[in-house]
């Protein structure tokens, strides 16, 4: 984690913002003076007015420049959390608060063009930033630009590196499937003595095709919480641990990664599943949640929080 | 950069400004130059919208070569202003056939811009000027398509072209007007760079002065201090014609005039004179002018000459007497104003040895000569009968029909052979008073030739034998006499008051005549502020606003910080702050506000009913007002046709709402 503080949402101003000629705009100046030396050798005025004109022209292409960019906000939206080895997709939100139209505004990482948006006066656009995710943890954000050569293409205004306080969270990538470790005092005996298919509640999970429609939990469905399926106590549901102890002689990046398969093939199996790190430890469940607050402790381990 | 253009559209813009540029260039240049432009834009078109053959790289360069060829053809040279710019039109055309890539078409743009200044080159008329600007804004509108293809419509692109244009016009004002100007040219001028210009011969052949009074081409514009002198003492004194062959009239060896030296007989007559290009350096006076213009040459014949021939248009301010005594003739004077053309015909030297004996003296043989005119039927005509090889004695004894410069050339020789001195001038008479800007024009069909005697009692005396026999001419003017020769009406002895019922005005010759009038003075003035605003124009313009003398670094100072001015002025109402919320939305931000104090904070990508909807789930007690304000606010802000209770309503459930 950087010392300086970075902010949630940052607005472009001046001393933010930088402007120099394109190669358009040096051609420009050339065609200028050629046609003040027309005009001078010619005495001829409306020559001079056009080429003042088109110079004039330039200067106030060059405010409609700065304009393109100035005050405009730009903020990093939620980014869902991927495992390592994937692409964690950033979303940069630009919002323009002015009455007038951006158009043309590009955002830049490192030098390389990401993606050109219009935004609408009073209005926003999205922009998805993919970076790929190659170690566990908290990977920031990167610093981005935006730039613009709106209206006329002679000037090329570009942004201070912008970096914005967001950032992915990083599963351990999965290992192969490995065969799950059990230490010799737990079984896979159930831990409750109740009949299969009890109609004790326990939780929800996600809804899979195939699932009776009576499970569903139509409540959540209205809140527009996503379709999830209520699960009743079932006394034969086996309960596992995933322990850490369980992998000697692994290193911890290899240990991390097991257990992340572990947990992901737990969760798919449906059963109950607690994990223990050496210095945390879940209570055996299941469900989305679950699986993410398990899979958040395993991309953390060991990093400052 | 280099990426290529797929988009049939920009090309289309492309065409539209181009065609716009390179219009005005269809007046001047061979119509095949114009042409290989419109069929190269046109073939480009057709490749694209129905699939033409598109030549390769080698057939383009054969074309080119082939152009090129052509041009020289035309101008036996490629350099200068006119091959210049066939070059750059034909090579356009050309070069639609191979665009591709952004760049290839932000280049021609930048060309377009070129041509339409190269069309200022042949004209600088006000309509010229309109049109540049339409073609400046089509090309603008343009290049803004090739930076941003998307986005905005063509409507869009040209509002948003025409506003910085419109933004871009003060600032180029300042720019223009303080500009340091300087005075000739930075290199020699092609050849052809003052073509066309019509102005008064410096020969008096017969019917070259006929020939001018043909065209109505403004040949000068005069404005006076006070009331302007009456028509018939209007006469602009140009050149003076000395020397003749019989046949023709021409100008004696130039003096310059040791000093201005004639006694003035009446009170001076000052005014300010504005002369076309005629690209002769003869400066018109009133007869005659009493002081010596800047860059100009007193002659001792008592006309003005320029330093060098008038190329553009020609601003003096002159003092004149039309009542004077030039007093006593040099020798060297004297001579030349007496020589008789060798094919003098007996007869006419009869007729003027007769007047001497009859008369004696210089003016009543002069008066003699008028009365012969006026007796013997001549007539003055616009339409003269041709001449043989001795112009003089055909006119005085066979044809008798003539214009000015036939009976100022009979006159002149007549009283040469009478052993007067004499001369022939030739200039302008009279001119249309402007009411609508209070100031004289004198057209070349206003050119006019007289002559002057010379007496020992009064120096040289202007007599006009037209006036002998068509007063018309020089009370009325030229336009008078061609409407009375349309009406069939004889000039010489008209009655006054039929004379005024035939120069009446219908109502719309009166409407027709006071628009042709504000347009000249439309003209004038953008004259005087474009097409004549060059070094001397600037300084007195600097001299109106108390900057005389000033230096050349001062005034370019004063250009960058005038032009800084206006462009802070501009940034600051570009980039200021809006202060102007929506209503509705500074409504709906305090409501947020509130809000988050009680924990739940917005986040930036969160639309405002998913934000409720997470609110509520977090304070059911609160849901139900929440979500109407959320409702209504959504309402408002994005819906249609929304009245004003509802924002009332809003306000009123926002201020009472607490979290």
């Amino acid at each position: 984690m950087s010392a300086t503080h970075a902010p949630s949402d940052v607005i472009l101003g001046r001393r933010q913002l930088f402007m120099l000629p394109t190669r358009f705009g040096l051609l420009f100046a050339l065609l200028l003076v050629v046609q003040l030396l027309t005009a001078i050798n010619y005495g001829n005025g409306l020559a001079y007015a056009l080429t003042f004109l088109l110079g004039s022209l330039a200067v106030v292409s060059m405010l409609y420049t700065h304009r393109n960019l100035f005050r405009l906000r730009l903020a990093a939206g939620i980014c869902a959390p991927v495992f390592a080895g994937e692409a964690a997709v950033f979303r940069i939100h630009l919002t323009n608060d002015s009455d007038t139209p951006r158009f043309g505004v590009t955002v830049m990482r490192d030098k390389k063009e990401i993606a050109g948006v219009d935004i609408p006066a009073r209005g926003s656009a999205d922009v998805e930033l993919p970076v790929p995710a190659t170690i566990r943890g908290r990977l920031a954000i990167p610093p981005v630009t935006v730039t613009t050569r709106f209206p006329l293409g002679l000037l090329y205004s570009w942004s201070r590196r912008v970096a914005l306080e967001q950032s992915c969270l990083v599963y351990p990538r999965p290992a192969d499937p490995t065969p799950r470790q059990t230490r010799e005092q737990e079984t896979l005996e159930p831990t409750h003595g109740l009949k299969a298919g009890g109609d004790d509640y326990i939780g929800t999970r996600e809804f899979r095709p195939g699932d009776s429609p009576h499970h569903v939990d139509w409540k959540a469905v209205a809140r527009g919480e996503g379709w999830h399926i209520k699960q009743f106590g079932g006394g034969y549901q086996p309960t596992v641990w995933l322990d850490w102890d369980t992998l000697p002689g692994l290193d911890t990046e290899t240990r991390l990664s097991v257990l992340t398969r572990w947990v992901l093939d737990a969760e798919r199996a449906g059963v109950l599943y607690g994990l223990r790190l050496p210095e945390k430890s879940f209570a055996p469940a299941n469900g989305e949640h679950h699986q993410h607050e398990c899979l958040r402790a395993l991309a953390l381990f060991g990093l400052k929080p | 950069m280099s990426t290529a253009l797929h988009d049939r559209r920009v090309l289309h813009s492309l065409l539209v400004a181009g065609t716009c540029a390179v219009v005005p260039h269809a007046l001047e240049l061979p119509l095949w130059v114009i042409a290989v432009f419109a069929i190269g834009a046109a073939w480009r078109y057709a490749c694209e919208a129905f699939q033409w053959y598109r030549p390769g790289r080698l057939v383009r360069l054969a074309l080119m070569l082939l152009v090129v060829v052509a041009v020289f053809r035309q101008y036996h040279t490629l350099l200068g202003r006119d091959p210049g710019i066939a070059l750059l039109i034909t090579l356009l055309g050309l070069k639609f056939l191979e665009l591709k890539t952004l760049r290839d078409f932000v280049v021609s743009l930048f060309v377009f811009y070129l041509v339409i200044l190269g069309s200022f080159l042949y004209s600088q008329s006000l309509w010229l000027g309109a049109w540049a600007l339409i073609a400046v804004l089509a090309c603008t509108a343009a290049l803004m398509h090739l930076i941003q293809p998307a986005g905005l419509n063509m409507s869009q692109r040209l509002r948003l072209s025409g506003v910085m244009l419109a933004k871009a016009l003060p600032l180029m004002v300042i720019v223009y007007l303080l500009f340091p100007r300087i005075s000739g040219t930075l290199w020699g001028l092609p050849e052809d760079a003052h073509g066309g210009l019509t102005g008064m011969p410096d020969m008096m052949q017969p019917g070259s002065i006929r020939n001018l009074s043909e065209s109505s081409e403004v040949a000068f514009r005069v404005s006076f201090d006070g009331t302007p002198p009456p028509l018939r003492d209007l006469y602009w004194r140009g050149l003076v014609l000395a020397d003749t062959d019989g046949h023709g009239w021409s100008r004696a060896p130039a003096r310059a005039a040791k000093q201005v030296s004639f006694v003035p007989l009446a009170d001076p007559v000052r005014y300010n004179v504005t002369m076309e290009p005629s690209n002769k350096p003869w400066m018109l006076a009133l007869d005659l002018p009493a002081i010596q213009p800047k860059d100009a040459r007193y002659q001792a014949d008592f006309t003005l000459e320029h330093r060098e021939p008038i190329r553009e248009r020609l601003n003096y301010s002159l003092t004149s007497y039309t009542r004077y005594n030039t007093g006593a003739l040099e020798a060297s004077e004297r001579e030349p104003a007496l020589r008789l053309p060798m094919n003098l015909s007996p007869r006419v030297r009869a007729l003027a040895e007769q007047w001497r004996r009859e008369n004696g003296t210089p003016l009543p043989i002069a008066q003699a000569a008028l009365d012969y005119f006026r007796r013997e039927s001549f007539f003055y005509t616009l339409s003269p009968p041709l001449l043989g090889d001795n112009p003089v004695d055909d006119f005085l004894f066979t044809t008798r029909r003539g214009f000015c410069e036939h009976f100022a050339a009979a006159f002149v020789t007549l009283m040469r052979a009478a052993g007067i001195p004499s001369r022939v001038i030739v200039g302008y008479l009279g001119g249309e008073l402007n009411t609508a800007g209070n100031y004289l024009i004198v057209r070349q069909s206003d050119a006019h030739a007289w002559a002057e005697i010379w007496t020992a009692e009064r120096g040289w005396v202007r007599v006009d034998p037209t006036g002998a026999v068509a007063p018309e001419r020089i009370e009325l003017g030229l336009e008078a006499v061609r409407r009375l020769e349309q009406q069939g009406i004889g000039l010489g002895s008209l009655p006054a008051d039929a004379v005024r019922r035939a120069m009446e005005l219908g109502w719309f010759e009166y409407v027709a005549r006071h628009a042709r009038w504000y347009w000249d003075l439309t003209n004038m003035t953008w004259y005087r502020w474009v097409v004549d605003y060059g070094k001397e124009r600037q300084e007195r313009f600097l001299a109106s606003l108390g900057l005389d003398d000033i230096s050349w670094s001062r005034l370019t100072g004063l250009l960058f910080v005038g032009a800084l001015l206006v462009t802070l002025v501009y940034a600051f109402l570009l980039l200021r702050p809006k202060k102007s919320v929506d209503p509705a939305q500074a409504l709906y931000l305090r409501f947020c506000h509130r809000l988050a104090r009680a924990g739940m904070v917005r986040a930036p990508h969160e639309g405002a009913i998913n934000f409720a909807q997470r609110c509520a789930r977090r304070r059911p007690d609160l849901k139900n007002r929440m979500e109407a304000i959320t409702e209504r606010y959504v309402r408002v802000r994005y819906g249609e046709q929304t009245g004003a209770d509802e924002l009332r309503t809003l306000k009123r459930e926002v201020t009472v709402f607490r979290a």
